[in-house]
């Protein structure tokens, strides 16, 4: 899986790409760990280019939600496909995770 | 009784690159069965990729050899079928009626996931393997 992080102004734009599974999650802790130490604690995770995620990858991101909540911040996510809903959808977690429709709306009513 | 239209399988150490792998067996599966709705796809392959990776993460070997993980798919006209076999692997047993657990917990969904995804799930010891049954009904995707 591939990661990106782009800094805007009021949050850090984190677009992964690829499988979010046993092999990408621990890729997405790594990098949201980075972006938060470097003060980034305001955190969209942008899921468009992501084509699966399974409970390991569901796992990382409550993770990372943890990590940026307890540096005072909050990390959503954006974009999701039909197949990354359905995960949040069965577990419930959609209530936790909301998704936005893009990261620009993530934090807009903040 | 019909017979399944497609099938594939995979055999390869018990480690998330075999599991990673398992995405292209079923891009495989789906090319030799284009019947099968969208739907039932992202369900079944999120079910098999569960036990699958339930098997890296918690099965012991019996010995001292690495556990094999083998995984043979078939789609059916009405139905898709997941075997899953932990080879060098002890017997153990997996909690099939477990709930979700707590939101903040970030481990301990995949056994429920797959209760929600399939309509039958059996993990058996089969000799010396662990063996996981899948199935799931497809049918043609709600208008």
């Amino acid at each position: 899986m591939q990661f990106t992080v782009e800094q805007k102004p009021t949050f850090a734009h984190i677009t992964g790409t690829g499988r979010l599974n046993m092999v990408g999650a621990p890729r997405l802790r790594e990098v949201v760990a980075d972006v938060v130490a470097d003060g980034s604690t305001h955190v969209v995770v942008d899921l468009g280019g992501t084509e699966f995620m399974d409970s390991s990858g569901l796992g990382a991101l409550i993770g990372c939600l943890k990590l940026a909540r307890q540096a005072g911040g909050d990390l959503r996510i954006a974009n999701v496909s039909p197949q990354v809903r359905m995960v949040l959808e069965l577990t419930s977690m959609h209530r936790v995770l909301t998704p936005y429709a893009s990261a620009d709306e993530a934090f807009a009513g903040d | 009784m019909t017979e399944p239209s497609a099938r594939r399988s995979r055999r390869g150490p018990a480690t998330a690159q075999t599991v990673d792998a398992l995405h292209g067996d079923l891009e495989a599966l789906w090319d030799a069965a284009g019947h099968v709705p969208e739907s039932d796809r992202m369900a079944f392959a999120l079910a098999v990729v569960e036990a699958a990776g339930n098997v890296v993460v918690h099965a012991v070997p019996a010995a001292e050899a690495p556990i094999e993980l083998e995984v043979d798919l078939a789609a059916g006209p009405h139905r898709l079928e997941a075997t899953i076999y932990e080879i060098g692997a002890a017997p153990a047993q997996v909690d099939l009626g477990g709930a979700m657990p707590a939101a903040d917990d970030e481990s301990g969904r995949g056994l429920a996931l797959i209760q929600a995804l399939v309509s039958r799930v059996v993990f058996e010891r089969h000799g010396d393997t662990n063996v996981w049954e899948l199935c799931r009904e497809c049918g043609p995707d709600p208008a």
